[in-house]
């Protein structure tokens, strides 16, 4: 019988069956520590820009921790044939799809090494040492299969670029188009050159960057299906079809773009048709500009604008409501107090007191609407979010209790620090946990997750509840007198947008029946510059 | 039957709104205060130059003549110890306009919550007897 790959590196590492039963004896002991293995392992890369680049999202981790899991259960599983083999072989392949960069398989390789070899020194006893050895020699198998991928990965993109480098050379004019591929590189747009029947044929190093693919990764690939997000397919396979027809020669297109990790970019494309050539030649130029950060500066920019011209109207407003209301509000307290003295009508009392009580309702608005428009500039200090969340969960934690709500907070175990308004930050947490107790009252029951997740820049509170959800997905929640509760100013949102943006940060909520999620982002940023330009 | 001799704290009620100012006066005096209204910031500062001398003031912020801080600074050179209460719609412009030497200042934002302002009264000067 020939011997397999897999045989041959397991024979190079005297790998044998000695190392497979220490290996299934120690998984009895070794799987209370998977997931904690697995939460350590995930925190760690949220560190990494790089590396974290290849997430989505939590969702996504969530199940990435999960399959962790699955994988240490399977690397200490005592049976290693061929179709372990091939499981492994997938898991590489995965790896190298999502595009995630070969150091890092090497590296994480090193942490689960470390994680597993400090299980084993406290919880093996005597057969410690033997269990160490058979780890050396599985994991560093896996790392050997699961490299095989990048290998042939690295083959096919070698095979491609041959193909392509064959292509140019066959024209006499290869060494002008290398000028002008150099030319192409130093551009800041995204040039990509489409074929007649719509694949790609060039695509430039801005493309590269912003997509996360390479040259050889897209070459030949279709230009529609590889690069616009499902939500811009339909009308964008259109338009080009029609520029590939020649009916159009000229477009200018807003459209989003899909990335290699799968996060959608808003790219302003201009399209032109050139003269018709052979089959493999390039008809189409799609110039695009990525205006993600743009729009996002200058729709805060609007925002801002929009805000000071609304702080000057408010604080005029706040002092012409006011002033009235206190002569009502004195006159409610003198007649409350004649009709209590003279005659005791229970009705007429009554009336008095919701004249006062619609006094200070409208007392409260104007409150708000001043915390709004015109907040108290910010006092920043390092505040750890996880004492934030603890704060926050004690002081609804009793109310919703009452009401039927479990709330539960999801942190990770290392302390996160930021610089920021903590008191501020209090308001925005208590206001959004309020809401989705507000939500769920009325059922009963319900369970509320406060998780707090760290990114390479920023960090992430997510409050997620199991409520009926918003009246619907695009509600103008975040806008000032935007209310779903009948006693609602329709403020609250807005200031915690307004305190949120002013930290640098952003907003946002996704909705459907049975799941709400207000999700806002910090800046880590730089603490002892954030400090210093606060004392400035 | 009641053998105290009557304690009825004098409170200078100022206010450019005359008919929220005396409304308040009445009210006070309900309650067992004195009280004497004036309507702008330099009748003020000339009723304090006088004897007796307030117990307690109640200031609008915004005021002719002399704002309701000027107000509060002159009454702390009469008496260091006076209870001074200014009441403003905008407590923001008024803490800006505030030094470290008007401390201890009790700021009210309008509408001003009356059983409050009875309290702390109650509070720093002891419960008076009833008119």
């Amino acid at each position: 019988m020939v011997e397999t790959r897999f045989d041959e590196l397991k024979r190079y590492v005297r790998f044998g069956a000695d190392d497979a039963r220490a290996l299934l004896a120690f998984r009895a002991v070794a799987e209370p520590h998977f997931v904690r293995i697995a939460r350590e392992f995930y925190e760690r890369i949220r560190e990494h820009e790089e590396a974290h680049a290849v997430f989505t999202g939590e969702e996504q981790i969530e199940r990435l921790q999960r399959s962790m899991v699955r994988w240490m259960g399977r690397v200490l599983s005592g049976t290693y044939d061929e179709a372990y083999f091939e499981e492994t072989r997938k898991i590489g392949r995965v790896h190298v799809r999502v595009g995630l960069p070969q150091r890092y398989m090497f590296t994480a390789m090193a942490l689960m090494r470390v994680s597993l070899e400090d299980v084993a020194e406290k919880e093996a006893g005597a057969a410690a040492k033997v269990v160490r050895t058979a780890l050396t020699r599985i994991l560093d198998l896996e790392l050997a299969m699961m490299l095989e991928s990048y290998r042939e990965d690295l083959a096919e993109q070698a095979r491609r670029r041959d193909e392509f480098e064959a292509q140019s050379l066959r024209s006499d004019l290869a060494r002008t188009l290398l000028l002008h591929e150099a030319a192409l590189d130093a551009s800041p747009s995204l040039i990509v050159g489409i074929d007649p029947r719509g694949m790609i044929r060039l695509f430039n190093r801005a493309a590269q960057t912003i997509t996360g693919y390479a040259l050889e990764d897209v070459f030949g690939a279709p230009f529609v299906e590889l690069l616009v997000a499902d939500a811009a397919r339909p009308k964008d396979a259109a338009l080009v079809a029609s520029l590939l027809a020649g009916t159009l020669t000229q477009l200018a297109d807003e459209s989003l773009l899909k990335t290699r990790s799968g996060k959608v970019r808003d790219v302003r494309w201009s399209f032109t048709r050139t003269d018709d050539g052979g089959p493999e030649d390039i008809v189409l130029f799609a110039n695009g500009e990525d205006v993600t950060d743009t729009r996002a500066a200058s729709r805060q920019a609007h925002q801002h604008e929009k805000l000071a011209a609304l702080g000057t109207l408010a604080a005029g407003l706040a002092h012409e409501i006011r002033n009235p209301l206190n002569g009502a509000q004195l006159h409610v307290a003198f007649l409350r107090r004649a009709l209590e003295k003279k005659l005791p009508e229970p009705e007429l009392l009554e009336a008095a007191g919701v004249v006062g009580d619609e006094i200070k309702r409208l007392a409260r608005l104007v409150s708000e609407f001043l915390d709004f428009a015109r907040p108290s500039a910010l006092t920043n200090k390092r505040v750890v979010v996880q004492a934030l969340v603890t704060r926050t969960l004690e002081l609804t934690g009793p109310l919703a209790a009452q009401a039927g709500i479990v709330i539960v907070a999801d942190v990770p175990p290392q302390e996160l620090v930021i610089v920021a308004d903590g008191g501020k930050l209090e308001q925005v947490l208590l206001n959004v946990v309020q809401n989705a107790i507000d939500a769920l009252s009325p059922g009963g029951s319900g369970r509320i997750v406060v998780r707090v997740r760290r990114h390479p820049r920023d960090v992430v509170v997510e409050i997620e509840d199991d409520g009926p959800g918003l009246p619907s997905p695009n509600a103008p929640v975040f806008d000032a007198f935007f209310s779903t509760k009948p006693t609602g100013t329709g403020l609250g949102l807005a200031i915690t947008h307004r305190i949120v943006t002013d930290h640098g940060g952003t907003v946002g909520v996704e909705s459907r029946p049975g799941r709400t999620c207000f999700r806002f982002t910090l800046p880590i940023g730089n603490e002892s510059a954030a400090l210093e330009g606060e004392s400035a | 039957m009641d053998a105290k001799p009557t304690h009825r704290p004098l409170v200078l009620v100022v206010d450019a709104d005359a008919r929220s100012a005396s409304l308040l006066a009445r009210l006070l005096y309900t309650d067992g205060y004195d009280t004497e209204v004036t309507t702008d910031g330099a009748a003020a500062v000339a009723r304090l130059t006088r004897n007796p001398v307030p117990d307690a003031i109640v200031t609008d912020f915004h005021l002719a003549h002399a704002d309701g801080l000027a107000v509060a600074r002159y009454a702390r050179s009469r008496g260091p110890l006076m209870l001074v209460f200014v009441v403003t719609g905008h407590p923001n412009a008024l803490s800006s306009a505030a030094g470290p030497l008007d401390e201890p200042l009790h700021v009210l934002t309008k509408p001003l919550d009356y059983p409050d302002l009875l309290a702390r009264l109650v509070a720093a000067l002891g419960a008076p007897s009833r008119a």
